[in-house]
């Protein structure tokens, strides 16, 4: 799943036809001051000014201004801008009309196994939360489209009424017409309002498309962003630039204040493995992953970043018995990285603990071992131990 | 017994290069079962016509391309699978082209980052045709002594330590590629191994769940218990569970679930493969998942660790019901083994091999070329030339700082004497007719023979000759004029002894210089006073000067036309790069340079 941050969300909306509020999304006060010369609703609207980025709370931490007049606006965007949030620096905010409105709609459409589960209610804004139950769903079947007569016995039984649960029921088509021609994953459009038309408009949406299905989406010319309520670091943007160069996969994900850094093979393994740290009381420092036979210098990539965490114990360089990647190969690539590691001090009262099968399995797990004889406080098993005992050895280990 | 990849599995591969290495892995399974290739066909239209060889045993198979799935199902009617290794842009035409087939009743997916609308349409449309599309994303399917259907259960090594080329009682489900293998292993070592496992693959929505394969377990009578290893996310472990729970199973069921450490991390953040994630309410939480499994009867052991155990305590049960009986391990002489290439069985010393070539010069098997057993980057760093490589290559010794000199002065003197000689003017009309470098440069070095600059080895023979057998100079010329005819390094074309090669001069000035023995150099000069009293040009002409040098320095004879040859490389060399750098056209020569004196034009008779 990709997370897409508001701007590039609510154009897919208007794309298919969904009404928004009128918006802009800008990097600097000079950029807006322009935008504001060249777009008349601005100085006729109430705005509302947010920051641009993949922060959660952003309420809470003063970076939603609602209710401004022009002059306001433009103050809001220079002070928000270039601000420093956590490890987050505020590059971009979005800039919107405000709608007046009485009532707040909730409506979402999500993939499931089954097909896309349409949802709608009257009870939208922040009372959906306590009133889930009231949420009416159909569901389309894959493949399928929703009739206009399910649409509209949905929008009826949701609580629309009137001239209001038909106009919903063209929204919801419009919105199914576009989770499916985006390849989205999880639409949601909170609140929806009627502003002084009457139309109904999308305030706020939550878009999650299918990163995979890029390669068809040539307009999709957005980032993605982070779904963890933090912006990604630079490591982690540098793994991930390696990841979509390569064939195979390499991942990483910091987590702060953590002692015992992951290096695992695979994308089921590397799971036990934080779990065996988890399930001892460990602390992790983060989360990584290999798999799919990647070159030795993408490992070696990832195996730079892991060793420069701070304040690391332990490495886990742990893994299944895999069935292409090369094991000589790929521990060639982490044998590189430990070494300039271990020359930059890096690995000064870190032990290294190594688990490992598959081609090539014993020149690889020969040359980690050999690196006992360099200083390393390094431990290698074979096979035959099984898969996550190096986790029980390293939490027992003293240091 | 086993499912889904059985032994009457026979696969057409769509797909390049992954394709064509699955097709190997399966080959090296097969040959261990003693059992034919079950690869019929190659579906890859760029290779359409055009066959892929795989190595089965000790034989290459060549196994044909075909443009479509028709066209290979057509040709091979036995194909009831398809392996589809397609781009994930093209994977969802291919695999339903697959499906579509009438004769196709498997379709297994190994493409990684299908878009999940794909992955759920191809899921229906072979729910829709009671057949079953495995995947995306997954390693494969394997059935011990039967099928591999991909690189399931990796190297050949692995295969034989999993204990593959036999049945056990144990089926295994996994979404995680690395982590079958791993259950394979750990059944085989813990309990008697498995009847087939199968990868569902990571993606939040696989074309086929754990029930759809728990149902084909149960029925298969060899198989007494399933291990399915899950991870977080989606719904597939919980309807594993209701399955199971539903009624009396014959199948034992063991499970583990991933992702118990999401509960200790920052929300929202994900781990693992695409389907891993928990749902927005918090279902599918691994704990969730374990819980419903136990509470379905399943044997959940509390880590990974402890599911070997748990594998094993089940077996235990099995052994002692009397469902299964124990198998006894192979004899070691009876543990398949693959065929050796030549290479590893030479390094592990099992056979000798009559060597080819044999070549006393240079080794270049280690991390750099060994010219005489000397490191060419040692050589370098100790100040040495390339006329001691020279020595090395052509006489296999190390020479003299001031031999190198005399080397290095005489391919300096020979390096190129314009264009117009017979070798230069060569390479200068090739690069013209816009012939590429090394073949306009070897067309000239072709002109390198008995009039041109290809004197020097025999030179060096004829002057050896008389010095080994102590001839005087009148002597070696009557034997010269009586059994070989002119003396080989003697006559100039335009030099004489009033116009002298300078060339000859400067080189015959140094070496004797130098104070040394020059026995050769010394009569080839005697020699000269003769001939040249004779005839003013029979001089001792730069071929001659550097054969009777070369000989003094103990170049063996037959290497003494190299220094001609690699000296005018250099130079040829210059001249085609000249003639390429000014963009020259093709040249051809004047009618005023020909004499033509072929017949006048004449009336052609009748043919007889």
């Amino acid at each position: 799943m990709a997370k897409v941050l508001e701007g590039p969300g609510m154009g897919l909306l208007q794309k298919w036809g969904l009404k928004t509020p009128n918006y802009v999304v800008v990097s600097s006060g000079d950029e807006f001051d322009q935008l504001a010369n060249a777009n008349d609703w601005l100085a006729k609207s109430k705005l509302v000014v947010k920051a641009h980025e993949a922060l959660g709370s952003r309420f809470k931490l003063g970076l939603v201004k609602v209710g401004l007049d022009l002059a306001q606006a433009k103050s809001a965007v220079r002070d928000m801008l270039g601000k420093q949030v956590e490890s987050v620096t505020i590059r971009e905010v979005i800039v919107s009309e405000s709608i007046d409105h009485k009532e707040e709609y909730y409506v979402s459409a999500k993939s499931t196994r089954e097909g896309v589960e349409i949802m709608a209610t009257t009870y939208g804004g922040v009372e959906v939360e306590a009133n889930w139950e009231k949420v009416k769903r159909i569901l389309v079947g894959i493949g399928e489209s929703p009739t206009d007569s399910e649409l509209l016995a949905l929008s009826k039984d949701a609580g629309f009424t009137g001239d209001t649960a038909a106009k919903m029921a063209e929204f919801l088509k419009k919105l199914y017409i576009c989770f499916d021609n985006e390849d989205a994953q999880y639409l949601e459009i909170n609140p929806v309002v009627k502003d002084g038309n009457g139309d109904l408009v999308a305030l706020d949406a939550v878009t999650l498309l299918d990163g995979d299905a890029k390669f068809r989406h040539k307009d999709w010319n957005f980032p993605f962003a982070a779904e963890f309520g933090r912006a990604y670091t630079k490591n982690e943007e540098e793994v991930m630039a390696v990841d979509a160069k390569v064939k195979g996969s390499v991942k990483l994900i910091e987590i702060p204040g953590g002692n015992i850094a992951m290096l695992p093979a695979g994308g089921g393994a590397s799971v036990y493995y934080s779990d065996a740290v988890v399930a001892r009381g460990g602390k992790l420092a983060n989360y990584a992953e290999y798999s799919g036979d990647p070159p030795d210098w993408a490992v070696e990539v990832l195996t730079d970043k892991v060793c420069s965490l701070p304040n690391l114990k332990h490495i886990i360089v742990g893994g299944a018995i895999a069935n292409f990647t090369d094991v000589k190969k790929t521990f060639g690539g982490i044998i590189n990285a430990f070494r300039k590691a271990k020359a930059e001090g890096k690995l000064d009262g870190v032990k290294i603990w190594v688990r490992r099968g598959g081609p090539n399995e014993k020149q690889g797990l020969a040359s980690m071992r050999s690196l006992q004889d360099e200083g390393f406080d390094i431990h290698v098993f074979d096979r035959t131990t099984p898969l996550t005992d190096i986790v029980d050895m390293a939490m027992a280990a003293k240091s | 017994m086993s499912i889904l990849a059985t032994k009457d599995t026979h696969v057409v591969i769509q797909g390049g290069v992954a394709g064509v290495n699955a097709a190997r892995r399966m080959a090296e399974f097969r040959y261990m079962n003693k059992q034919p290739l079950n690869v019929s066909a190659f579906v890859y239209p760029p290779d359409a016509g055009k066959t892929n060889e795989v190595v089965c045993g000790t034989e290459l198979v060549a196994i044909p391309i075909y443009k479509s799935v028709a066209e290979a199902t057509k040709n091979h009617p036995e194909i009831n699978t398809s392996l589809v290794y397609v781009g994930a842009d093209r994977a969802y035409a291919a695999a339903k082209e697959a499906l579509d087939d009438a004769h196709i009743q498997t379709v297994s997916m190994i493409t990684e980052g299908l878009p999940e609308k794909d992955a759920k349409l191809l899921g229906k449309h072979a729910r829709g045709l009671k057949k079953t599309f495995n995947g995306p994303s997954s390693i494969g399917v394997v059935s011990a002594g039967e099928c591999r259907l991909g690189v399931i259960g990796g190297a050949f090594d692995n295969l034989v330590a999993c204990k593959l080329y036999r049945p056990g009682s144990f089926g295994v489900i996994t979404k995680s590629g690395g982590l079958s293998n791993e259950i394979i292993w750990i059944c085989s070592q813990f309990a008697d191994g498995i009847t087939t496992a199968i990868g569902i693959g990571g993606d939040a929505y696989p074309g086929t769940d754990y029930v759809s394969y728990l149902e084909m377990f149960e029925n298969d009578p060899q198989t007494k218990a399933v291990v399915i290893v899950g991870e977080m996310g989606g719904d597939l472990e919980e309807r594993a569970a209701e399955w199971y729970g539903a009624k009396k199973r014959r199948i034992k069921l063991l499970a583990v679930v991933s992702g118990f450490c999401q509960e200790s991390l920052p929300k929202g953040m994900k781990f693992g493969h695409a389907g891993a994630k928990e749902g927005l309410k918090g279902e599918g939480s691994a704990r969730a998942k374990s819980e419903a499994l136990k509470k379905a009867g399943a044997l959940v052991p509390e880590t990974f660790g402890a599911l070997g155990p748990a594998i094993k305590a089940t077996h235990q049960e099995l052994l002692k019901s009397g469902e299964v009986k124990a198998i006894p391990d192979l004899a070691p002489a009876d543990v398949p083994r693959l065929p050796k290439t030549v290479a590893d069985a030479k390094k592990d010393g099992e056979v000798l091999v009559a060597p080819l070539i044999r070549s006393t010069i240079s080794d270049d098997r280690g991390d750099e070329p060994l010219y005489q057993g000397y490191p060419a980057s040692e050589l370098i760093n100790n100040g040495y030339d390339i006329p001691h490589v020279i020595g090395l290559l052509w006489d296999n010794r190390l020479v003299t700082k001031q031999e190198a000199e005399i080397i290095k002065r005489i391919i300096m003197l020979s390096a190129d004497h314009g264009p117009c000689v017979s070798g230069a003017l060569t390479t200068v009309i090739a690069a013209c007719a816009g012939i590429g470098l090394s073949q306009a440069v070897a067309a000239g070095i072709i002109m390198i023979g008995p009039r041109f600059g290809g004197a020097v080895t025999d030179a060096g023979r004829w002057f050896k000759y008389a010095i080994d057998n102590k001839l005087s100079v009148d002597d070696f010329l009557g034997y010269m004029k009586k059994n070989v005819g002119p003396v080989p390094g003697i006559g100039h074309r335009v030099k004489s002894l009033r116009n002298p090669d300078k060339r000859v001069k400067e080189l015959v000035g140094y070496v004797k210089s130098l104070g040394i023995e020059t026995p050769h150099l010394d009569f080839a000069l005697e020699v000269e006073k003769i001939t040249a009293t004779k005839k003013d040009n029979l001089i001792l002409n730069v071929d001659g000067t550097m054969a009777a040098v070369l000989v003094d320095l103990k170049f063996p004879v037959d290497s003494l036309n190299g220094f001609f040859i690699l000296a005018r490389t250099i130079g040829m060399i210059g001249h085609w790069t000249d003639q390429k750098r000014q963009g020259s056209r093709l040249i051809r020569l004047f009618d005023y340079l020909v004499n033509y004196a072929s017949p006048k034009r004449r009336e052609v008779p009748p043919l007889q």
